[in-house]
């Protein structure tokens, strides 16, 4: 399996912030709570779910391909609800229950779903793929995954530029034999 | 050569050994790298095509919270051109003059604490322009025409004797319009600065040639620079040249004395990192009755930018795909005030192949002729402008075998005859006839004294599953089980690998990874050569194989030994190799260089009242040479199929007439296809290990997508009777 | 993006009178619209008053009537089992609207408010918006016209309205409640909108403050049917090249009532009036439908780059009558 390098340091919250925001930004007290940990972060109110999660919390399994909410990769989910982080102001978003990739499975498992996107090759370049893969959660959850249409219909707000969709059903139709 | 004996490593579909980073989130790509002190660049744009720079005001930028430089071409120090590359030249530096070539160039860089800081600020910067009126149609007579721009333009035989000669004519003008590649991943630069040396993760697929680059452009040595991409977020080409946002961000940290992180947005890369450009091209085809070609005639037009290059030969597939005695091909370019183009998946092939394998369809259509004879009938042994056999070609058994696996004998040709109920059905295909990329590469083979071995080259995975079939591949070449070797890449600061491009990293990488394997058995050969206690003492490199971890002597797996045993009795830790490949001449050894074959099947379903188009099936038959990993080779041609079905149907970079501003760059308005646009789909991979290199494969990144559009449209005809000779195939076009 | 304060509301009538008195004070409920305009800079509110911990969501049933709290989100209502049962049309178009990631996000209130996709008004370096800079004339008339519109238009706007549900709502005779400094008042949705005529940047009779607090949708009678077709390139994620939502009730192959409305075509979600009085009476056939379509598009003003459109939404018009008429209740 390919190692990421030691030498560089991971994003973390002094990465964007320690330098010192100018006084006359306005920021806001935020209290986040993600993959059930609380996090209380002062930010300039202008600060994303998406970039609060991955340039102030350095959980940068959510994925900016559009920052327009037109593409996906960022999806999360808030009180077990698919949302695009991108155009979740983080502020409005304090005291709901986000979970991202890295909360999906914390104990080091793989969830079914991620094990199933391994088995069906169902990414290429990989950055969509949090973003699929926490839908493709969520679909399960709504009741979604019966029918081969629903798939197509209900996973068709996460692009895949490598096109790897018709492994993503599969992915999706195998986790959910599995129960 | 050392017999292979452990071949179950390579070919079945080992799940990708990134798997589970990608699944977890913990893959990580360059926008997902930082820094201590980390600070943000956001650019500025021209919102004029032409002119020059009167005024540009960044006072209010300046002061505006958190700013801590804005660099303009006032400001910006003069730095070194780009080097000339084997993709050709660099990109214009940026920030050397006033003058403005295209909407959307780059044209001022503000760096603040935070990335809503830099962009708000980069809001606030005023420009003055002296506009000029700019050139933006390729039809445009005033702008400059570049002929023959490859020298590439071929003519062989007499092609107005074969029009006398010929029964029937076909032809017309096909037009595909500019592409944007829009990798998913937001193509990004973080570069950090330390003294003189630097440190630069950047969204790209050749680290080596980003390395080159800005040693080139800021004057310091290669040594100093190490280029980090271990995840790319996709690229399609808009990763394979050093663009301006790559430089202005290191300068940008140069000035700063930061690590500076830039992310384009959405609509920068519609302007920052290439496309495929817009074409017309004029095709006649003549064939006799009995349906024998007697010439082609092929010219592509295609739009430039005013002072860059790209490579894009659109009508050179029409001088190498069938045995005809009469073909004149000729490409020529016109400058326009636009961004700069580049290759995008399929360059030239994409564009071409949808005018030449159409055109094929009317002739066959006006013949009575089956598609898929005509193509058979002209079907051509030898490379047409070598005359020499082909180091591998099995396109015949993609035509025969993807028929049969479509079922495209249920084929009636007339059309309109087919129907589902409501909706309208055709069968349409298309052959492909990729042709061959190989430049050279290198790779560094080591075996650990706990038997497990570590294998690296600065390519980079792009999506397209090297790290997994290069684990394969050493894993192979060692006589390891996969899970012994590592293979790594996507650091400058490993061995030489060019571009992975032009579907050609698998077959240059694939053979250095191999030469580096053989070189490492050798010097364990060499370190026993003398060894009484080595049952592989005095053995040559064409005696011995590998399987589980041991050398020994082919025939005799009992004469043998494992790598740790000679590792230990000789107190080393490990042992180590270079490997590189050079690609074969492209008549090298009596043989014509082959690059992938394919040819593809596609149903469509027309609501003919609508103007709703769907694509049903498609059956993709491939000659990929050796396929080293069934699984992902697999992912290659279904991607590339997605891609051709958006190329078919959806994807049209659109600029506005009067200002060269791209109108619809973001992914609410140029459309890729999603999830419910694309079927499932069959890939078979016919024909056998390519002769032309050790290792056999052709690369298979690209052929996926050349063909598809034209499969779509000749269904589209078969399903309605229409013939659409301009993309993308939209309900406006076939209400 | 500009800098703005974040403002937490807790009460409605706070909420109303903060933005009331501020002229620089914007909403934000699901952000999906609003927060996406403020990063491409089209809108720069001062001040950013969170409405949604407001209790405004929530739906409610009559015997006649569904009252939507305005912050219920698409998919809530969505998965309200009178809206699938006894309005199939909103249904549908609810769920053909977005993905469902927005329609998480999105509320029901915002999505009547959502604005114009046009990408000369989305992007400030275009000078010429009247919507955006009244007075500054119109890039798109002379830009790239597929996806603008082609009823209502003027010549100072040709930017469309895109929201789907809000064609079926449209054509049910929807009310909006809406809660301002001065106290409530009901508006019918038909009269909500305003087309652009010579004032682009005036979409709605909502005065600066005003919020809308629920929407009350009609049910329709028990021997309707109805259902919406959205027509557009993709087979999904995409906005509307046209789209048509019918309700009919039908007496021994007789339309005793019609309702019809139009997306993809209007400035505003279109309800086709004329094309209603065709249909009313008149026998369920390809006659009265073609001449219900026709009507329906009487009024269109095309140019070059939406000349199909005229086309594509009478067929797609044609289809949903066929589809409706033809349809086991």
């Amino acid at each position: 399996m390919p190692r990421n390098r030691g030498a560089m340091t991971q994003v973390d919250a002094a990465g964007a912030t320690s330098t010192g925001a100018a006084p006359e930004v306005p920021q806001v007290e935020v209290t986040l709570t993600v993959n059930d940990t609380e996090h209380h972060l002062r930010l300039d109110s202008r600060v994303t779910l998406l970039d609060a999660l991955r340039d102030h919390l350095g959980l940068t399994g959510a994925k900016k391909g559009c920052d327009q909410g037109a593409c996906g990769a960022c999806t999360v989910m808030a009180d077990g609800k698919r949302v695009v982080a991108c155009l979740a102001l983080a502020a409005q978003y304090e005291g709901r229950r986000i979970t991202t990739i890295e909360g999906l499975a914390p104990n080091g498992e793989l969830h079914p779903m991620q094990a199933a996107f391994a088995r069906h090759d169902a990414f290429q370049c990989g950055y969509c793929t949090p973003g699929q893969i926490m839908s493709a959660v969520s679909l399960v959850a709504e009741g979604r995954a019966g029918s081969e249409e629903d798939i197509r219909e209900f996973m068709s707000g996460n692009l895949c530029r490598c096109g790897a969709y018709p492994n993503i059903r599969a992915a999706i139709r195998d986790a959910l034999a599995e129960g | 050569m050392t017999t292979l004996e452990a071949a179950r490593a390579v070919g079945p579909g080992l799940d990708r050994v990134d798997a589970p980073m990608k699944v977890t989130g913990k893959a990580h790509y360059p926008n997902d790298f930082g820094y201590p002190g980390l600070v943000h660049a956001a650019l500025v744009h021209s919102t004029v095509a032409a002119g020059r720079i009167r005024g540009i005001d960044t006072s209010a930028a300046e002061t505006a919270p958190g700013v801590q430089a804005v660099i303009t071409h006032l400001t910006a120090p003069r730095l070194e051109p780009g080097p000339m590359t084997l993709l050709g030249a660099s990109p214009p530096t940026p920030f050397q003059d006033d003058r403005i070539l295209h909407h959307g160039q780059h044209i001022a860089i503000v760096v603040a604490s935070s990335p809503e800081q830099a962009r708000h600020a980069a809001s606030l910067v005023r420009v003055d322009y002296e506009r000029s009126e700019p050139l933006l149609d390729v039809h445009d007579p005033r702008a400059t025409v570049v002929e023959n721009p490859w020298g590439l333009d071929s003519d062989r035989g007499d092609v107005d004797a074969g029009f006398a000669a010929a029964d029937v004519v076909v032809g017309g003008t096909f037009t595909t319009p500019d592409n944007t590649n829009n990798p998913l991943g937001l193509m990004s630069t973080v570069a950090s600065w330390n003294g003189d040396s630097l440190t630069v993760h950047d969204s790209t697929q050749w680290p080596h040639n980003v390395r080159a680059t800005l040693a080139a452009v800021f004057k310091v040595p290669e040594s100093g620079i190490r280029v980090l991409a271990p995840y790319v977020g996709g690229g399609f080409g808009a990763g394979l040249r050093v663009w301006p946002h790559v430089i202005l961000t290191v300068l940008a940290a140069r000035q700063v004395g930061k690590p500076v992180k830039l992310v384009l947005t959405r609509p920068e890369m519609f302007t920052s990192v290439g496309h495929r450009p817009d074409s017309v091209q004029q095709i006649r085809i003549g064939a006799t009755r009995a349906g024998d070609l007697t010439a082609i005639t092929h010219e592509g037009l295609s739009s430039v930018a005013m002072e860059d290059d790209d490579y894009e030969p659109v009508s050179l597939c029409s001088a190498v795909s069938y045995a005809c005695p009469n073909v004149r091909t000729q490409d020529r370019q016109v400058r326009l005030n636009i961004p700069c183009p580049g290759s995008m998946r399929g360059p030239a092939e994409g564009q071409g192949n949808f005018a030449l394998e159409s055109a094929l369809d009317e002739l066959a259509h006006e013949l009575g002729m089956d598609p898929v004879e005509l193509r058979l009938r002209n079907y051509c042994e030898e490379h047409p402008l070598l005359g020499l056999p082909w180091s591998s070609k099995a396109l015949r058994d993609c035509y025969l075998q993807g028929a049969e696996r479509f079922g495209w004998s249920r084929r009636d040709p007339r059309p309109g005859s087919m129907r589902d109920g409501r909706w309208l059905v055709g069968y349409g295909m298309a052959g492909v006839s990729y042709p061959h990329y190989q430049v050279p590469c290198q790779a560094r083979a080591s075996l650990h004294r706990d038997g497990s071995a570590d294998v690296r080259s600065a390519a980079t995975d792009i999506g397209t599953g090297t790290y997994t079939i290069m684990t394969q591949l050493s894993a192979e070449q060692l006589g390891l089980d996969v899970s012994r070797v590592h293979f790594d890449l996507g650091d400058s600061d490993m061995p030489y690998a060019p571009q992975a491009g032009g579907s050609g990293l698998t077959s240059a990488l694939g053979n250095a990874v191999g030469a580096a394997c053989r070189n490492l058995i050798r010097e364990f050969l060499d370190v026993v050569k003398d060894d009484a206690d080595s049952p592989l003492r005095g053995a040559a490199p064409d005696e011995v194989s590998v399987s589980g971890g041991r050398i020994h002597r082919t025939g005799a797996p009992d004469q043998g030994e494992s790598y740790t045993d000679i590792l230990t009795r000789h107190g080393l830790e490990e042992l180590s190799a270079d490997g590189r490949s050079t690609p074969p001449q492209p008549d090298g050894g009596g043989m014509a260089t082959a690059g992938a074959f394919g040819a593809k099947f596609v149903e469509v379903r027309v609501d003919p009242d609508l103007g709703l188009l769907r694509v049903a099936r498609v059956v993709s038959a491939i000659d990929g040479g050796r396929i080293l990993n069934e699984k992902t080779a697999t992912s290659q041609i279904v991607g590339g199929t997605v891609g051709g079905i958006g190329q078919a149907m959806f994807e049209e970079t659109a600029t506005d007439p009067g200002t060269g501003r791209i109108a619809n760059a973001t992914f609410g308005d140029y459309l890729v296809a999603v999830n419910a646009d694309v079927p499932d789909m069959e890939v078979i991979f016919v024909g056998g290990p390519d002769r032309a290199t050790p290792i056999g494969t052709k690369g298979v990144g690209e052929v996926g997508l050349v063909g598809v559009a034209a499969a779509v449209a000749n269904a589209v005809h078969h399903a309605t009777g229409r013939r659409i000779r301009s993309l993308p195939i939209t309900i406006d076009q076939l209400l | 993006m500009h800098p703005f304060e974040y403002v937490r509301a807790t009460d409605s009538d706070q909420a109303v009178a903060v933005v009331t008195e501020d002229p620089s004070a914007s909403y934000l409920a699901g952000g999906t619209t609003q927060l996406d305009l403020m990063k491409d800079g089209v809108l720069d509110p001062d001040r950013l008053v969170d409405i949604t911990r407001l209790p405004l969501g929530g739906i409610s049933h009559t015997d006649s009537s569904i009252r939507v709290g305005a912050l219920t989100t698409m998919e809530e209502l969505a998965a309200d089992p009178v809206v699938r049962e006894r309005l199939p049309f909103v249904w549908e178009a609810l769920l053909l609207g977005a993905s469902t990631q927005l329609r998480n996000m999105a509320t029901i209130g915002g999505n009547l408010l959502q604005r114009a996709r046009c990408r000369y008004f989305r992007d400030p370096t275009v000078a010429a918006c009247n919507k955006r800079s009244p007075g500054s004339g119109c890039a798109a008339i002379a830009g790239i016209q597929r996806m603008h519109a082609i009823l209502g238009t003027s010549d100072h706007c040709i930017a469309l309205h895109a929201s789907d549900v809000a064609v079926p709502l449209t054509a049910l005779d929807a009310l909006l409640h809406v809660q301002g400094a001065d106290g409530t008042r009901t508006v019918p949705l038909t009269q909500f909108y305003l087309p652009p005529g010579d004032t682009p940047h005036i979409e709605n009779v909502l005065r600066h403050g005003e919020l809308i607090t629920a929407v009350e949708i009609p049910l329709l009678p028990a021997a309707a049917r109805s259902h919406y077709i959205k027509v557009r390139d993709r087979v999904s994620y995409e906005f509307a090249l046209t789209s048509a939502g019918v309700a009919l009730v039908q007496e021994d192959g007789v339309i005793r009532e019609a309702r019809v409305a139009l997306g993809g075509v209007g400035t505003v979600p279109w309800r086709a009036w004329d094309a209603e009085d065709v249909l009313r009476d008149a026998p369920a056939g390809a006659d009265t439908f073609l001449a219900a379509a026709r009507a329906a598009l009487g009024g269109a003003r095309p140019l070059p780059g939406t000349a199909f459109k005229v086309e594509l939404a009478q067929r797609t018009l044609i289809r949903t009558l066929e589809t409706v008429a033809g349809a086991e209740s």
